[in-house]
């Protein structure tokens, strides 16, 4: 990323080979998941004063006081509870919910897919109107095409999602009856049917932002000399499109998305819980409320290992559709 | 931010000649419409019969003359509480974003001039770290820690939100501290602080500033959110997150509940965007 192109101390990154840069992106990748784990290790021994008594109240049974502090290894020294922290989580272990003693990692695995359907969608939706949306106010000729675009976008930007989430679930479920306003049926295609809506309200806020760095990076390819070269040598229109000025035009897009998706996942707490989805996210607002802590830490560790993934995967993809994208 | 920064992802050669006066209409329609929502704010709360949090009459009626945006699930006036809220919203939002922009700032200036490269490695990882947690759920996972309420929101965002502009303001002081007059102070034999506090800050600044701007926008929704999931402002709060919250519940019979503290929000979030959309255009025309 260019942050890192005009830091000369970062331009240690080793050798100039494609291998040599992917491995290197990825093994910082590794140390930010490292330190993503100390954060959600760090959360619950963060707090001022006793999270034990927090939840469970000053007048709480001294009994149960130690029974929960043993349960959530608060008993021994924190080096101790790092460690086994992590040899844990290598295990695949995240230990056990205070509420109801369920396993973290079964809930995790559960509720995951819902949120990521969602994600799925909104993405391919967010595509699917930003690239047309993008290539039109790019090609036309009218001059104030890029003035409303700007306009509409920036009052897009700053409606929150959980507004038009309340609207959509107005008009589109209570009034026109055209969306499911409860529940949820696993399984593709069947779980588009209750998707769509909140995919949709996730869009309202993702589709302003893609379709203007797209916009943007169209309308910088249109300057480049290889967009005249394909129109003279008379390639074909879809032919000219894709290779010429779409694939080159992607990359920021795609860099931004995978940026995007993490941003998504914040919207995907807020769309959730109203569109009362049994993902991941609400059960993150329903651990916070009842104050389950191995259950937060295990979902905001979760979420953050995601995004770094996405992040990794995004800049890969970046750099294959456009090689100048710099990885490190 | 990496790809903001990426000479020519702006529109430039579209938007050449006419961005000066589109941008400044955008900053005086949007300056027009955050101060007469701060103006509302004053004299509506003042010049209402009721208190925002009074029962004045029977509940879920209808908008009227009497009660223009209708009364809530308590009789309380829907009008009189939306303003009411004006100031504890932005307010909020304000000092989540000017904390986290004065700390990120200030430890982004050190780690860019820093030449200690253990501490500058841990650091940057520990702030890529943050930022690759969403905002909203670390936000939401400190709530857990402290508790919820519009302190909290402060509290949380002052210790979280820093990252990013600690991430552009050490981008930013590693190009400063490569300029001449960094080096001619430092000539001069002028102290660190003062170099620092001359040189240093108001040019790096001018880069935070102008994300601060947009991350009003983001603080704001994030304020009301978190309410909205009854992780900020508690009831009887007048918040307009919190407000949207006590009317879904009768979001059939009552819609006024939940869409007049949402256009509220919209009105202030959209204010922001039209000035910060019309600053940065002004800028690239320059």
């Amino acid at each position: 990323m260019s942050s890192a192109a005009i830091d000369p101390r970062e331009d240690a990154s080793p050798g100039r080979n494609l291998a040599g840069r992917v491995l290197w992106r990825a093994v910082r990748a590794l140390a930010v998941s490292f330190w993503v784990m100390v954060i959600a290790f760090g959360l619950i021994r963060l707090a001022p004063g006793d999270p034990v008594l927090a939840r469970l109240g000053a007048e709480a049974d001294p009994a149960a006081i130690e029974r929960m502090r043993r349960a959530l290894r608060l008993d021994v020294d924190p080096a101790t509870q790092f460690v086994e922290y992590f040899f844990g989580l290598l295990r695949g272990d995240l230990g056990r919910s205070l509420e109801n003693g369920r396993d973290v990692m079964d809930l995790i695995a559960q509720s995951l897919p819902v949120t990521l359907w969602i994600i799925a969608v909104t993405v391919v939706l967010g595509l699917l109107i930003a690239t047309p949306l993008a290539l039109v106010v790019a090609l036309t000729r009218r001059p104030w095409a890029p003035y409303v675009f700007r306009a509409a976008t920036a009052t897009f930007l700053a409606v929150p999602a959980f507004f038009t989430a309340l609207i959509g679930l107005i008009v589109f479920g209570l009034h026109w009856r055209v969306a499911p306003i409860i529940g949820y049926e696993p399984g593709f295609p069947a779980n588009l049917k209750y998707l769509w809506l909140p995919a949709l309200v996730i869009c309202t806020t993702l589709v302003p932002v893609l379709a203007r760095v797209l916009y943007a990076s169209i309308v910088e390819t249109m300057g480049e000399e290889f967009v005249e070269t394909g129109i003279i040598r008379g390639v074909s229109r879809p032919r000219w499109y894709w290779f010429y000025l779409l694939k080159p035009s992607l990359a920021p897009t795609v860099v931004l998305l995978s940026y995007m998706i993490g941003v998504m996942i914040g919207s995907t707490v807020i769309i959730e819980t109203i569109f009362s989805l049994p993902g991941i996210g609400r059960n993150l607002v329903g651990a916070v409320i009842g104050r389950d802590y191995p259950v937060v830490q295990g979902i905001v560790l979760c979420f953050g290992l995601f995004v770094v993934i996405v992040g990794l995967i995004g800049d890969l993809v970046a750099n294959w559709l456009d090689p100048r994208v710099d990885l490190a | 931010m990496t790809i903001a920064d990426r000479p020519g992802t702006d529109a430039r050669r579209r938007d050449k000649g006419a961005t000066g006066s589109a941008g400044r209409l955008g900053v005086a329609v949007g300056s027009a419409m955050l101060a007469a929502m701060l103006l509302a704010g004053v004299l509506v709360p003042w010049l209402s019969p009721w208190h925002p949090n009074e029962l004045v009459t029977r509940p879920l009626r209808p908008p009227s003359m009497e009660f223009l945006f209708g009364t809530d699930q308590l009789g309380r006036d829907v009008f009189t509480r939306v303003f009411a809220a004006v100031y504890r919203d932005l307010g909020v939002a304000f000092l989540g974003v000017a904390i986290p922009a004065i700390i990120g700032t200030g430890i982004g200036v050190l780690l860019g001039v820093s030449r200690n490269r253990v501490l500058v490695a841990v650091m940057n990882s520990i702030i890529d770290a943050i930022n690759a947690l969403p905002l909203l759920v670390i936000a939401i996972a400190l709530i857990a820690v402290f508790g919820p309420g519009l302190v909290s929101i402060v509290i949380v965002l002052a210790m979280t939100n820093w990252a990013r502009y600690a991430r552009i303001a050490r981008t930013r002081a590693v190009l400063v501290n490569q300029q001449g007059y960094i080096e001619a102070a430092r000539l001069q034999g002028y102290p660190a602080w003062r170099i620092f506090v001359r040189h240093f800050l108001p040019n790096v600044s001018s880069e935070t500033m102008a994300y601060a701007l947009s991350d009003f926008i983001l603080v704001i929704m994030l304020v009301s959110g978190l309410s909205f999931l009854t992780l900020g402002a508690t009831p009887p709060t007048a918040e307009w997150g919190a407000m949207m919250s006590e009317g879904r519940p009768f979001v059939q019979q009552a819609w006024w509940m939940t869409i007049f503290p949402g256009l509220a929000l919209c009105w202030a979030g959209i204010s922001v965007s039209f000035i910060a959309e019309g600053l940065s255009r002004r800028e690239r025309a320059l």
